[in-house]
């Protein structure tokens, strides 16, 4: 019995020692054609369905050869690393990925630069040092994201004039000890801090991004309990955002809500008056604008000025004012920063 | 009458199903045999998680669960990671401290089982919260917006990045598909299989898990084994979360989240009981493995997350039930045979 157990362990072991590497790594394109962009966020999330478009319209605007949209990384870096390195096993040449621990995702790109593919770090630059002060750290060859904190700040600036400069805020986000989170936090109390003392933060609320389920059970928990003392809410992560819109609607608390990002809920929301209006992200721009720099970066057509370079996505206040026509100025921004990129931040042939 | 002998034995079973599974994927997408891209990373998780199924094992051999076993992984992590950031310890050095403070914690929950006489699963449910309460206070108020220990000592992207080709003996090396990380996972599989096939402590932690009052009755002190197999998870576990830590790159609260039903998949698919009384240790690598072999074949396959998920689970539906299938049919065949 031991025996044939032996003999069937040593069967898989010589069919591993026997395998060799059917692909080559990293391609050398002659043009856009030749590269195929693998789009990876570190798991399903609404807010990543836009690098599907904004990839497709870089494949028909540029000719790039092709993107791709994965997201069974199951926000674990193991499972996503796994992901990745399938997509990389199909013959894609060149990654723009969302890491889901921002200090280990420097790891991931090293080793995909090791073998030659371009690399981009989309909607969030790795983690454990300043990436504006040492871009060289950054092991992808760019990172194009939201800068979190400014973004918040935004929203919280705001929320608090919507509130007429006083009163309680409250701040419900996600993830506490993702660094993202926490430049978001920094952005809210740097707003705060800016009114001398007339808004208080009544509480932050973190971990709720998970899905919207846990988001609703926080937010009716919390107006229930302190409903009467908040005079604004504003949320920096996705599914609290949809919970405090619904939460403020439902009870109908005069409660003044700065959300972020644009599902159709809370656009609905800013049109009726509901809430006041949400801070967008361009998701889009991330699959636009990445994807032209991995083909320009693997087609050797173009190189980094400055390798590991963080680049602002842009994020954008949204009202009832210009509910209506922010995604074309969100568009006319990725335009800006695509061609900022051609003439600024790359040299090419 | 041999061959129908072999093929009762779940893990050869297993190991066939997995490399038919292994050869079906390649067939239907060559990429699937890629080194580089598939077998090398699937051999250094498939390690990782085997140490980690390992750790779960050893309480499941007297009948226990651990469900703290991501987060005693994650407290390792932490206070290894700890000891390169602020007090520049070596490599292993800080891996043994890692360790220790594993077993530390698998002594802490034995002991308050024992001495309180809950059921193991409230226990460990109860010590998860708690460490993750701790785990994530540490790196926040340590560590700031960085949230993870991120220094590197010399030799941690070697176990990452280096394979047994890197490992030569004259002018021999080995193969460029086997991890290193497969090192420390092959020792922990031969000390765990030794302990439990030629030692009396492995005989007795089974006793333990088969009839406690049995074992009780024959003299065995079964709430001193209780404490063992806890610290032989904490240990296991601490060596799992170490592992983990250096193939992804720093040491952060993340680590562990995921493991922990991935830990129970491995040993009861390879033949572990979760009534305790019998493990199968080199099936919890083959059951490990051929979860990842699903998991990346379906992957290299380009099916979509939610396709996926159900493929996976109707497979291992399928290798649960092979061995109440064979049953079935030598039933049929006997109830013929009257």
């Amino acid at each position: 019995m031991k025996k044939s157990l032996l003999a069937a362990v040593a069967a898989v072991a010589l069919l591993l020692s026997g395998c060799s590497s059917s692909g080559d790594s990293a391609g050398s394109a002659d043009g856009f054609g030749a590269i195929k962009v693998a789009l990876v966020p570190g798991g399903a999330h609404p807010y990543f369905q836009p690098w599907k478009d904004g990839g497709a319209a870089a494949v028909a605007e540029f000719g790039v050869g092709g993107t791709e949209f994965n997201e069974t990384g199951e926000w674990d870096q193991t499972k996503h690393n796994a992901a990745i390195d399938a997509m990389a096993a199909q013959g894609y040449n060149a990654f723009g990925v969302f890491g889901v621990s921002p200090t280990d995702i420097n790891t991931t790109f090293a080793g995909l630069k090791a073998k030659g593919f371009a690399v981009g770090s989309l909607a969030s630059c790795p983690g454990g040092y300043d990436i504006v002060k040492e871009p060289q750290k950054n092991s992808a060859d760019f990172c194009l994201s939201t800068d979190t904190g400014k973004a918040a700040y935004l929203a919280a600036t705001a929320v608090i004039k919507e509130m007429g400069g006083k009163g309680n805020l409250v701040h419900l986000t996600g993830n506490a000890v993702d660094a993202n989170t926490i430049r978001r936090m920094d952005g809210v109390k740097q707003a705060i801090a800016e009114t001398g003392g007339k808004v208080k933060l009544l509480t932050t609320i973190t971990d709720i991004d998970s899905d919207l389920q846990s988001a609703t059970k926080a937010v009716t928990d919390l107006l229930a309990a302190k409903g009467k003392q908040i005079n604004g809410i504003v949320t920096t992560a996705y599914n609290p955002a949809v919970a405090a819109t619904d939460g403020v609607s439902s009870t109908k608390l005069p409660i003044k809500v700065i959300a972020i990002d644009d599902d159709q809920k809370i656009l609905d929301a800013i049109k009726s008056g509901v809430i006041s209006g949400t801070v967008v992200q361009n998701p889009w721009g991330q699959g636009y604008v990445g994807s032209w720099v991995l083909s320009a970066l693997g087609s050797k057509k173009c190189t980094m000025n400055t390798p590991g370079l963080y680049v602002d996505s842009g994020s954008f206040l949204v009202t009832k004012d210009n509910v209506d026509t922010y995604n074309d100025t969100r568009q006319a921004t990725s335009k800006e920063i695509l061609a900022a990129f051609q003439n600024e931040y790359m040299t090419c042939k | 009458m041999k061959f129908k002998k072999i093929f009762n034995d779940q893990r050869v079973v297993l190991t066939l199903l997995t490399i038919a599974l292994f050869i079906f994927f390649g067939l239907r997408n060559s990429a699937f045999f890629n080194v580089d891209f598939v077998i090398y990373p699937l051999l250094r998780d498939g390690a990782t998680l085997t140490v980690i199924g390992l750790a779960q094992l050893c309480v499941l051999s007297i009948g226990h669960l651990n469900l703290a076993v991501g987060r005693m992984a994650a407290v390792s992590a932490l206070v290894a990671g700890a000891s390169y950031q602020y007090w520049g310890l070596t490599l292993v050095q800080g891996a043994i401290l890692g360790v220790l403070a594993g077993a530390l914690l698998g002594a802490i929950t034995g002991w308050i089982i024992v001495k309180s006489q809950v059921n193991a699963f409230i226990v460990t449910l109860a010590m998860d919260f708690a460490l993750l309460g701790l785990v994530t206070f540490i790196y926040v108020t340590f560590t700031g917006a960085t949230a993870a220990f991120t220094t590197k000592p010399a030799g941690m992207d070697y176990w990452r990045s280096k394979s047994l080709a890197d490992f030569c003996l004259g002018p021999i090396c080995g193969p460029k598909a086997l991890p290193m990380m497969l090192v420390p996972a092959i020792f922990c599989l031969i000390l765990v299989s030794f302990m439990f096939s030629k030692t009396r402590l492995g005989r007795e932690l089974l006793s333990t898990g088969s009839n406690l009052r049995a074992a009780k009755l024959s003299g065995i002190p079964v709430e001193n084994r209780v404490m063992t197999a806890h610290i032989f998870s904490g240990t296991l576990a601490g060596i799992g979360g170490l592992m983990l830590a250096y193939t992804n790159g720093s040491f952060t609260a993340a680590i562990g989240s995921q493991v922990m039903l991935p830990s129970f998949l491995g040993p009861v698919l390879g033949g572990t009981l979760l009534a305790g009384g019998a493990v199968a240790v080199l099936g919890t690598f083959i059951g490990t493995m051929m979860t990842l072999v699903i998991r990346q074949g379906l992957s290299v396959q380009g099916i979509g997350l939610e396709t996926l998920n159900i493929a996976l689970g109707l497979v291992l539906l399928l290798a649960l039930s092979v061995g109440q299938i064979q049953k079935m049919f030598t039933s049929i065949k006997l109830r013929g045979k009257k």
